[in-house]
């Protein structure tokens, strides 16, 4: 992964050199399964003066505004979805600098004198950046919002004068489903808009179909170390697409079972003959074209763009072979194991990736289809545990896959309030370790959930020595809401934001420097309900209880005690009786006198 | 029974029975504590013994309990539970407290019940006294009430509340009024219910208050003792106070949780379904509503029944089983424990069937109901909810019987001849 970063400042640094305001580069990157990672970066920035001033040329214009009304100095927004399988995919892209969990984020640093402007300007912000972006961040509300101690530092760099008023607020919305809507304003915000360039790949029907992507945006202020400081906003997209689900023609996107002949088989499986098959999902051997992944061509290089940065990069063995459209210049780097592409303005550009062919010299030799990943600094699972909706408890599964180095990272989770957290249950163990280990946890910062009013916040400090695997997990309990605070399908569940984990370097003791980043996936977490359709029945069943026993009282505590037959008669068969007796008298009378005429009547028959 | 002798060695036995037998269910179950701590009917938001746990690690680590959801017991809970070695490597003293807070409500209940001021208090002698029983067995009915044991094993707090109601009242049948206020202050500081207690138990002192005061008039006594209690409440709170950094954000936390009802956790009680259920415009009215009926009893008891104010501080204990926002079977129990002084009017209790029939019937079902709901999801949470009425239509069932029974008692002191005949209410 550093590999990748380092090869991508190649392209930065020169481009800082020459003071270029845009720069856009796509890298494409086969992974194992037959995925392709493909990393759109997009970097313009604006010099500070001409911020100031509404100065706006590449920067957008639209976010400019906000960030200025907001004194907002540091924004990172990431909108994500699917998992990243870091035990075949290996070590995510930028580090994990660029995504985010499930759902949506965001962090940013505002200047605020007071906690309470800060809040003030964080809404203002969340409710500014749902309009520009079509999503539902004005959900974040006091519940959802933290100010992480520990995990977050700023990237760009801050004056000191200003570090002091600084507020770092960090929201996180993991119901959010991210879709097209959110995709074209933030094409919107290009310089060339995603009309020419890498951006015209860009589509949500095949974007949206990835296993994983994340969309970020990142505006920082940097100050080189002469000239004027720049406020840099930097748009990134990663998604892994599924090759052959790529591949799928699209009018016929129905996945059907192949035909026999067509079936690729597991040849090792000692069961393999002419008539029994096990099938391979994922033939190790990919071929793809731009076309078949993206649906559609590179239209031309954007304008704007600084012409020295390679639009596209692959990150394939030299060994392969790779076409592409006519006037596009392949350029091969030294380390061997990728190539840029420079393309001219006006060309559509295509890039063919054939199979790889055995070398006919030496057959045996397998060749080298793909980079092979490297792997991560840490792999972390989580999951719930227990069963029931009344309690349950949390899971984190961490190993330092390392052979020879701890690693020290900072583990943040924030929950909901409605998951009532027993810190005292919270614990660390080693795999195989029967007792606790304390010192696994070097440092804690917790900040209760308030009923309706705060989430929880949880900052551990960890060390994991070399490999070994932990086991931390804590106890919850859920609790039951009113029956207005459930959303519409209350059976679902609620969504718990993925536990963020930022890894230290472990040279600079002391310093909080991130050098990589990584997310679990979110958690769903089903409450007890209510029976929804019972509000009325509930209040007069319960009000039907308390009269009940409210009236049984005051009747015995208020009435006098007589014998049974003194007094006067009481009671509503009495009274009835009474009633009738003054008012009806008549009918009494005339109903008797019917029956004595009718008695008559049948002696006379009789008779 | 009547008339038997307690002797000391008795009482002893009787007390090593019930301590052996809550320490062999907690030595010999090491998962029934837990198991019982997480029940819903035992453990209530403002009781349970993991949300103390949860605070005391929290207070022990520096961070307020008061600044979260999780904890919401009086903080001087806080300090006595830090004196304790940690519960997680010395369980057993966490256990031998629990158990001698359950003897000592007993010891204290033996001494009402020996007093003999269910039978006759100051302003009236039932012509049934006789037939009593006695402190021992009344004692031993209390420790012995499967209630009472699960409540102490599954550690809730309120065992420290009904303790000091007990000992409040215990005080002032004895004639200390003083230590009675004292008692009650406590009580009220725990769990703030028992302040609805005040009335009849300063005129249960003043029925029994010691010769040197006979002279006071009653609302002399009433205001001095009234002053006891706010006073020993001020120092209580003032000392919370300097215990939690100087702040007073624990009054919301405590006593705010119990009247505004913030956690709906459900519990045994009437309330939790109906402010889950309840429309966000109507919540406080009915909040006002709710505790104004759970205080409305207070006076019209009181005056009632003036000359027996132990019947009257033992129908109100049942009406808050019933009524108050967190109930459990701890209140309950405490209730039933209060329930064997009035012996001598089981007779004249027209539903006794019944009510035993229904409280069985919820005891057995309620658990059943909420494993459904919460575990099994065949059923929904009107399962539970339905049990939670039954209960409550049973005890207020006997709560009213007892009444019945008690007025009945004292119309036949003015009406002799109509002991065991037939009569009506008009």
């Amino acid at each position: 992964m550093r590999r990748l970063l380092s090869f991508l400042l190649l392209f930065v640094v020169p481009l800082f050199a020459h003071a270029s305001d845009y720069h856009e580069q796509l890298v494409l990157r086969p992974l194992p399964l037959s995925t392709l990672l493909a990393s759109f970066n997009f970097r313009s920035n604006i010099s500070f003066s001409a911020f100031e001033a509404h100065n706006f040329r590449l920067f957008p214009r639209s976010l400019g505004q906000i960030l200025q009304h907001a004194n907002t100095h540091e924004l990172h927004l990431r909108f994500s979805l699917g998992r990243w399988d870091a035990h075949s995919w290996g070590a995510r892209p930028w580090d994990g600098a660029r995504e985010g969990g499930t759902g949506v984020e965001l962090w940013a640093w505002l200047e605020a004198e007071t906690d309470e402007e800060a809040n003030r300007k964080w809404r203002t912000l969340t409710n500014a950046l749902s309009g520009l972006f079509c999503a539902s961040l004005n959900f974040i509300d006091e519940t959802r919002t933290t100010r992480p101690v520990m995990s977050f530092q700023p990237e760009g760099n801050h004056p000191n004068s200003t570090t002091e008023n600084t507020h770092l607020l960090y929201g996180v919305l993991p119901h959010e489903v991210v879709c097209t809507e959110n995709l074209t304003p933030f094409l919107k915000l290009l310089p060339c808009k995603g009309k020419v360039g890498i951006a015209t790949l860009l589509d949500g029907h095949k974007l949206f179909d990835a296993s994983w992507q994340s969309m970020a945006i990142d505006v920082r202020p940097r100050c080189p170390e002469s000239g004027e400081c720049v406020l840099e906003i930097e748009q990134t997209i990663d998604m892994v697409l599924d090759i052959d689900r790529s591949k799928r023609p699209r009018d016929n996107p129905i996945p059907r079972p192949p035909p026999g002949h067509e079936l690729k088989c597991n040849t090792s499986k000692e069961y393999y003959s002419d008539n029994t098959c096990y099938p391979t999902d994922h033939a190790t051997n990919q071929d793809f074209s731009l076309s078949q992944i993206f649906g559609k061509l590179m239209k031309g290089t954007c304008p704007l763009a600084d012409p020295n940065v390679p639009p596209v990069c692959l990150e394939i063995p030299d060994s392969r072979n790779v076409y592409t459209t006519q006037g596009a210049q392949e350029k091969k780097n030294p380390d061997g194991k990728s190539r840029c592409f420079e393309i001219g303005p006006d060309t559509d550009f295509e890039l063919v990736v054939p199979r790889a062919e055995k070398n006919e010299e030496t057959p045996d030799v397998a060749v080298e289809e793909i980079v092979t990943p490297e792997t991560p600094l840490l792999y972390a699972e989580r999951s719930f545990t227990g069963h029931g909706q009344e309690r349950g408890g949390v899971q984190t599964i961490l190993r330092n896959p390392s052979p020879d180095t701890e690693v020290e990272f900072i583990y943040m989770e924030t929950l909901p309030w409605f998951m009532r957290i027993y810190l005292h249950t919270i614990e660390a163990r080693i795999e195989g370790d029967t007792g606790k280990s304390p010192s696994l946890i070097q440092e804690t910062y917790y900040r209760p959930a308030v009923d309706r009013a705060r989430g929880t916040q949880l900052e551990l400090r960890m060390r994991i020595p070399p490999a070994s695997t932990v086991f931390l997990t804590y106890d919850f309990e859920k609790s039951i809401l009113r029956y207005t605070e459930y959303p519409p399908d209350a059976n679902r569940g609620f969504d718990v934001a993925a536990a963020v984990i930022t890894i230290l370097n472990p040279d600079q003791n002391g310093t909080n420097f991130a050098v990589y980043n990584l997310r679990t996936t979110s958690l769903l977490c089903s409450l007890p309900t209510p029976d929804f359709s019972m509000p009325y029945n509930v209040i007069i069943f319960t009000s039907t209880a308390i009269a009940l026993a409210f009236g049984g009282m005051f009747n015995i505590l208020v009435r006098r005690f007589v014998a049974a037959d003194e007094g006067p008669e009481m009671g509503l068969a009495a009274r009835v009786k009474e009633r009738i007796g003054a008012k009806f008298g008549w009918i009494a009378e005339l109903v008797g006198k019917k029956g004595k005429g009718e008695e008559k009547t049948g002696e006379e028959k009789k008779g | 029974m009547d008339g038997a002798k307690v002797t000391v060695g008795r009482t002893a036995g009787l007390y090593a029975g019930a301590a052996v037998l809550r320490l062999a269910l907690f030595t010999l179950f090491p998962g029934l504590p837990d198991l019982l701590t997480g029940r819903v009917e035992i453990s209530t938001p403002v009781t349970s013994f993991k949300r103390l746990q949860e605070g005391l690690f929290l207070y022990n680590h520096n961070v307020s309990p008061y600044d979260g959801g999780v904890y919401h017991q009086a903080p001087l809970l806080l300090p006595l539970f830090s004196l304790l070695p940690s519960f997680s490597t010395l369980p057993i003293l966490t256990y031998l407290l629990y158990i001698a807070v359950d003897l000592l409500s007993a010891g204290a209940l033996l001494k009402i019940a020996d007093s003999g001021e269910a039978g006759s208090s100051a302003l009236f002698t039932s012509p049934r006294r006789e037939k009593r029983w006695s402190g021992f067995i009344v004692a031993a009915v209390f420790l012995f009430n499967p209630f009472t044991i699960a409540t102490c094993i599954g550690r809730s707090t309120s065992v420290f509340t009904t303790c000091a109601i007990l000992h409040a009242i215990a005080k002032a049948v004895a004639g200390a009024p003083f230590s009675a206020m004292v008692a009650l202050s406590f009580a009220t500081y725990l769990s703030l219910y028992p302040l609805l207690l005040l009335p009849p138990l300063l005129l249960l002192c003043y029925d029994r208050r010691p010769p040197s005061s006979q002279k006071q008039p009653l609302l002399n006594f009433a205001l001095s003792h009234i002053a006891v209690v706010l006073a020993v409440l001020s120092a209580l709170l003032q000392m919370s106070y300097l215990m939690t950094g100087c702040s007073w954000e624990f009054l919301p936390s405590t006593y705010g949780v119990q009247l505004t009802l913030s956690d709906l956790t459900p519990n045994i009680g009437l309330w939790w379904y109906f402010f889950i259920e309840m429309f966000d415009s109507f919540r406080s009215f009915f909040l006002a509503v709710f505790w104004l009926h759970l205080s409305s009893y207070v006076g019209g008891l009181t005056l009632r029944i003036r000359r027996q104010p132990l019947v009257v501080l033992t129908l109100l204990l049942g009406i808050f089983a019933i009524f108050k926002p967190y109930p459990s079977i701890s209140d309950a129990s405490l209730f039933l424990a209060m329930v064997p002084l009035y012996r001598h009017l089981f007779p004249l209790m027209r539903y006794t069937f019944v009510i035993a029939a229904v409280i069985m019937y919820t005891t057995f079902l309620g658990p059943a109901f909420y494993h459904l709901w919460i575990y099994a999801g065949s059923g929904n949470a009107n399962f539970f909810y339905a049990i939670t009425l039954v209960w409550g239509l049973g005890l207020s069932l006997l709560v009213c019987d007892l009444t019945f029974a008690v007025l009945r008692d004292e119309w036949e002191v003015e009406r002799p001849e109509m002991v065991g005949k037939e009569i009506r209410q008009i």
